[in-house]
């Protein structure tokens, strides 16, 4: 599956700062799912059931979201 | 008078589309390149999410002509925004607030396969006390794989800024006024104290990225490391590892001069209940529908207006004392207030491309009322603006004011005075009136009880 990066990405990146996200991603995303799953486990445990919790400003939202993932 | 298109002097660098103003209102061209995106944003359920939530400004679809029919796809016209600021305009809390609500848009548009393509801090406006993202244009599908493009923009808009200002001085929120696409990562690494290096966010986010900026400045990225180098978990990653550094920054407004200010001045309490009640019948007199309060400190006069309805910017000098304002606004859910940081002897100047991309304040007016309360003294006598100078600038910014007079024998012009020579002959309440008149015609003229102040109401002479 050829992909053609955005071609509406006007803004410059920054070769650093893509590269700098590449370097960190492995890093990011491991500890992210290790987060999500232990947020799973932590519900399980206290007993909430499947309530949208309305996401406020300073809730992390992603967990929900990541859930929808086809990786 | 805008008759013709009339393309906004902030929109020009996305060719997703533009800001254009007809006959004075304001409508942006969403541009065929960026048909796809336009459509996924608005079918994928996103849009609705975004305005529910009060995240992403509201817009019609209209049938207005485009200002660049051969490119143009749609017309859309955004919800008007009562007053436009800028970030070095914000207080420590608003810009974090600011900070927030784009990685939280962010993280909610990867839930639908949608990603923000920029993280600039003039894409955010406050609304009703709360940060608002105004660009609709600034979502694009994302592509599974590719890196966030916007991550060297954010740090430098946000992230930057923000560490600078909780560690280093909170006056460092002006290098934003210099740095018009936020401040350079080396900069800011230069500036942060040694010991951020040890924490994790800032260290990676700041003083590494900076360097990796640096050692990489040139070199070309191939296709196949962009195309499968950033997962959706990792994006996720990066997003909440920002989110948390942001977070973890924190500012106390303390040491200021202005802490302790109402328990200092010359009111008893019933005296500041009866200033309260003047004001608020001389604001009823003018029936304004904006006002901006000058020297508002916290802006406890500036909810006179705002409890009314009314939308009211409440501008001070004093980072703490608007940031203790916005917390407040935050706090109680006020309407119509915007507390704001603004040095009138050096107001926000025209900047960004020929000077236009970013207006000056005063050409975000005129109001209809400005308010300068427990101001003039220092003004006329901390910074030596004869008062005939003062009353021409307000004069420009609004048909009527209500000004405090404050006299010589007031404890607080004592005490500027108290370390220097007294040059000020003009300044008096014959010399105050006769300077104003020449801008004003005094209209009202109430003393305030307990002190020696005089409250006025005048009105610009056409």
């Amino acid at each position: 599956m050829h992909i053609k990066l955005i071609t509406l990405m006007y803004l410059d990146p920054g070769s650093g700062s893509f590269i700098l996200q590449i370097v960190i991603a492995a890093v990011l995303g491991g500890a992210y799912a290790v987060k999500v799953y232990w947020k799973k486990i932590k519900k399980l445990f206290t007993g909430k059931t499947g309530i949208d919790e309305s996401v406020e400003i300073s809730d992390s939202t992603g967990v929900e979201q990541s859930e929808n993932d086809d990786q | 008078m805008m008759t013709n298109n009339n393309i906004h002097s902030a929109s020009f660098r996305d060719p997703s589309g533009f800001l254009f103003w007809f006959d004075g209102v304001l409508y942006r061209q969403v541009n065929t390149s960026y048909q796809t995106h336009y459509d996924a944003l608005m079918q994928s359920g996103l849009y609705t999410e975004l305005v529910k939530k009060g995240y992403l400004v509201k817009h019609q679809e209209v049938e207005q002509k485009p200002a660049f029919p051969e490119i143009a796809y749609k017309v859309i016209a955004p919800e008007k925004i009562p007053f436009v600021s800028y970030p070095y305009e914000w207080s420590f809390s608003e810009l974090k607030d600011a900070a927030l609500l784009t990685l939280d848009v962010c993280i909610l548009a990867l839930g639908k396969d949608l990603v923000l393509k920029d993280a600039s801090a003039y894409n955010i406006q406050f609304v009703n006390g709360r940060p608002v993202l105004i660009d609709t244009l600034s979502f694009e599908k994302y592509q599974e794989g590719a890196p966030w493009v916007a991550y060297r923009q954010f740090c430098q808009h946000f992230l930057a800024p923000l560490a600078l200002m909780a560690y280093t001085d909170i006056r460092l929120s002006q290098l934003m006024r210099v740095y018009i696409d936020g401040i350079p990562l080396d900069l800011a690494s230069k500036l942060l104290p040694g010991n951020t290096q040890w924490k994790l966010g800032i260290a990676t986010h700041i003083h590494i990225h900076a360097k990796t900026q640096q050692k990489f400045a040139g070199k070309a990225i191939s296709q196949e490391e962009k195309q499968h180098a950033v997962r959706k978990t990792a994006m996720l990653g990066l997003l909440d590892s920002l989110k948390g550094t942001v977070n973890s920054l924190k500012w106390e407004p303390s040491g200021t001069e202005w802490a302790d200010y109402y328990d200092i001045t010359n009111y008893s309490g019933e005296a500041f209940e009866e200033k309260k009640s003047v004001i608020q019948k001389l604001i009823d007199m003018t029936s304004p529908a904006s006002v901006w309060d000058l020297g508002a400190n916290n802006g406890i006069f500036s909810r006179l207006a705002s409890e009314k309805g009314i939308p009211t910017v409440a501008a001070d000098i004093d980072p703490s004392a608007v940031e203790l304002g916005y917390l407040q606004v935050k706090k109680e859910k006020t309407k119509n207030l915007l507390p704001l940081v603004l040095d009138l002897t050096n107001p926000s100047p025209g900047a960004g491309w020929n000077n236009e991309e970013r207006q000056s304040f005063t050409q975000r007016g005129p109001v209809d009322l400005v308010m300068a309360l427990a101001l003039i003294h220092h003004l006329a006598i901390s910074n030596n603006v004869p008062l005939e100078r003062v009353a021409k600038c307000f004069a420009q910014m609004g048909k009527w004011l209500i000004i405090e007079f404050v006299p010589k024998s007031d404890s607080q012009v004592q005490r500027l005075l108290s370390s220097r020579l007294d040059i000020f002959d003009g300044y008096s309440e014959v010399g105050f009136e006769e300077s104003f008149s020449k801008y004003y015609t005094i209209e009202q003229k109430v003393p305030v009880k307990d002190s020696q102040r005089i409250l006025y109401l005048m009105r610009v002479i056409e």
